[in-house]
């Protein structure tokens, strides 16, 4: 499991053993129920137990932007900062050839169809400045700007760094100072 | 700048070892396999956090232990500083300034600076071109720390950027289009084919490639640009002292020679002549899914009295160019850091007679702080041994020497 060591691993299993048999069956039930209820929203991807997510369903939305990240982690972060109040779009990765992710992996052409079929004002690119994550904000404004103004957000935030570790301050400060894509 | 102590814990073969540097030269003596390089070592790591010897951290662990430390106190003309370093066996390392950790070990570079000068930079002039690149890049992180970040976002391209040339070779063997660019093969019987593939699936053929050509052109620009402003100010003063050690009877010249380069220094254009290099090879590189053009094929050029030393300089003319590099990279990096750097000599000196070991004493003097290891002290100038301290190396620790 990502960022688990086999020393934590080993505890995990050791408490998991020593709770009694009702409190484990529990356990096992909510994750087999989470893995069955939550899935992805068929708008933005992120991670819902709806066919459509709540932000997606937000009635008091601004429906006009569009605010693309890599990983349903950055929406949660990007929340957690109350300073955004428009709708989502999950990509579910970067382009990243080593690990085979190339533009067909990723949730780009729904992103597309999205924008061109929609009155979208404005799609904020949020990716994180690493050198994949600059590809794919090449890559996704390239195609977006034909049919819409694309920004990307400043980066305030350390070099190489990722959006999931930014501290809200600094994402909150990163998304007033977005600039348009060039 | 001046290292004052030294404590290694866990640390190669060093199980606890604390050291008080009292002279400005420390000789530390001692038969093969003692632990004299693993000492160099350690201070290298702090210096660039990495060893010349190993990118595994596990292998500077002390063996059977799970975590290893180095910390020092430094003394700069700023004030002093206590650096630290905790390895450990599964890679992830803490590194400290002043007790308090960093979270981006980047700015733990440019410290503590160094030059290294051991009897395997003896074939830095002779060796492959990848050796002199790193010996630039070294170079360049102690000048300029920011310059490591930009190497390694280089590398990362070139790393994704091969992947990608060899996912489209393996696509072309199979004759089906999914990945890549193919526009500069309108002579291709299947182009008809791969367009028809374009139109079903516009976004997977739109080219992937174009954009990693272009983050190749910025990030290698930023390489080369660096590469070729650091050895024009390193060149002078090498090329002074090549001079000086070989008696006024020789001329060096010391050249960048980059893959992609130009006469003026110029961001924009750099990039763009980076992308029309990459045009011209786009054959090539798709064939043999690899990227041909860019720094990661530079190279560096010597030249003694205008022939080139790579093949024709003798063994005496490789070793006065090497020592006149190194007393040049001392004197680059006093001048740019505003402070002389440690200077680290591993068995090299035993390899200088006693001509140039005292031009290299004579440049040190005092005012460089030395490391020096060598298993005897017979070969050594009377006026090295009067000035140093000097320790006896045995297993992983340190004593006084017996005389
Ligand atoms: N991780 C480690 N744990 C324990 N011992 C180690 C470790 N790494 C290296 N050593 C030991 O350190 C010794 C080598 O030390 P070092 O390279 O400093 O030798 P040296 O004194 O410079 O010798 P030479 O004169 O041959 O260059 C070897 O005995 C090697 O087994
Ligand atoms: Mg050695
Ligand atoms: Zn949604």
């Amino acid at each position: 499991m990502p960022g688990v060591g086999p020393k934590t691993a080993q505890r995990l299993a050791l408490h998991i053993l020593k709770r009694p048999e009702a409190e484990v069956k529990a356990l096992a039930q909510a994750l087999i129920e989470a893995k069955q209820q939550v899935g992805q929203c068929s708008i933005c991807y992120h991670l819902s137990a709806e066919p459509v997510c709540e932000i997606c369903r937000a009635p008091n939305r601004d429906s006009e932007t569009i605010c693309v990240v890599a990983d349903s982690r950055d929406v949660i972060a990007l929340e957690k900062t109350r300073e955004y109040r428009g709708k989502y779009h999950v990509l579910g990765g970067l382009i990243s050839p080593i690990d085979g992710m190339g533009p067909d992996q990723l949730y780009i052409q729904p992103l597309i169809r999205r924008v061109s079929q929609q009155k979208i004002k404005e799609v904020i690119l949020a990716i994180s400045p690493s050198i994949e994550g600059e590809t794919t904000t090449l890559y996704v404004g390239h195609l977006l700007k034909p049919f819409t103004r694309v920004t990307r957000i400043a980066f305030g935030l350390p070099m190489g760094g990722d959006l999931e570790y930014a501290d809200e301050v600094t994402l909150a400060r990163a998304l007033e100072g977005r600039r348009d894509l060039d | 700048m001046y290292l004052k102590a030294l404590h290694l814990r866990q640390f190669r073969n060093y199980q606890d070892q604390f050291l008080e540097f009292s002279a400005p030269k420390t000789i530390l003596v001692g038969d093969n396999a003692q632990g004299k390089s693993n000492l160099l070592e350690a201070v290298e790591l702090l210096s660039t956090l990495r060893s010349h010897r190993t990118s595994r951290d596990r292998d500077l662990i002390l063996a059977g232990e799970s975590i290893g430390q180095v910390t020092a106190r430094l003394e700069r003309d700023t004030g002093a500083v206590d650096l630290a370093v905790t390895l450990r066996s599964n890679g992830r390392r803490t590194v400290s300034l002043n007790s308090e950790s960093l979270r981006r070990q980047f700015d733990f570079l440019g410290i503590l600076n160094v030059v290294q000068f051991s009897s395997l930079d003896l074939d830095l002039v002779r060796g492959a071109p990848e050796r002199r690149r790193h010996w630039m890049d070294a170079l360049l992180v102690q000048l300029e720390p920011v310059y490591a970040y930009i190497l390694q976002q280089y590398n990362q391209v070139l790393r994704q950027r091969n992947a990608l040339l060899k996912a489209i070779r393996k696509a072309e063997g199979r004759g089906d289009g999914e990945i890549g660019r193919w526009g500069d093969r309108e002579n291709e019987g299947d182009d008809f084919s791969q367009a028809l593939d374009r139109e079903a699936n516009p976004l997977a053929t739109l080219d992937q490639l174009a954009f990693w050509d272009a983050q190749l052109a910025l990030t290698g620009s930023r390489v080369i640009r660096r590469r070729a402003r650091v050895l024009q100010r390193l060149a002078p003063l090498a090329e002074h002292w090549h001079q000086e050690i070989s008696g006024q009877t020789e001329v060096l010249q010391v050249s960048y020679a980059p893959n992609v380069g130009l006469a003026q220094d110029d961001p924009q254009q750099l990039q763009t002549e980076i992308l029309v290099r990459i045009q011209q090879k786009r054959v090539a590189e798709q064939y043999q899914g690899t990227t041909l053009v860019g720094p990661h094929r530079d190279e560096v050029e010597f030249a003694i009295n205008r022939s080139f030393a790579r093949q024709y300089g003798s063994q005496g003319q490789q070793r006065t160019l090497v020592l006149a590099l190194k007393l040049a990279e001392l004197k680059l990096i006093e001048e740019v850091i505003g402070e002389p750097p440690l200077l680290l000599l591993d068995d090299v000196l035993a390899e200088l007679d006693l001509h140039r070991q005292n031009q290299l004493l004579n440049a040190v003097q005092d005012r460089f702080q030395t490391l020096i290891t060598t298993t005897h002290l017979g070969s050594f100038d009377a006026q090295w041994l009067n000035s140093s301290q000097i320790l006896q190396v045995q297993a992983g620790q340190l004593m006084p020497p017996v005389r």
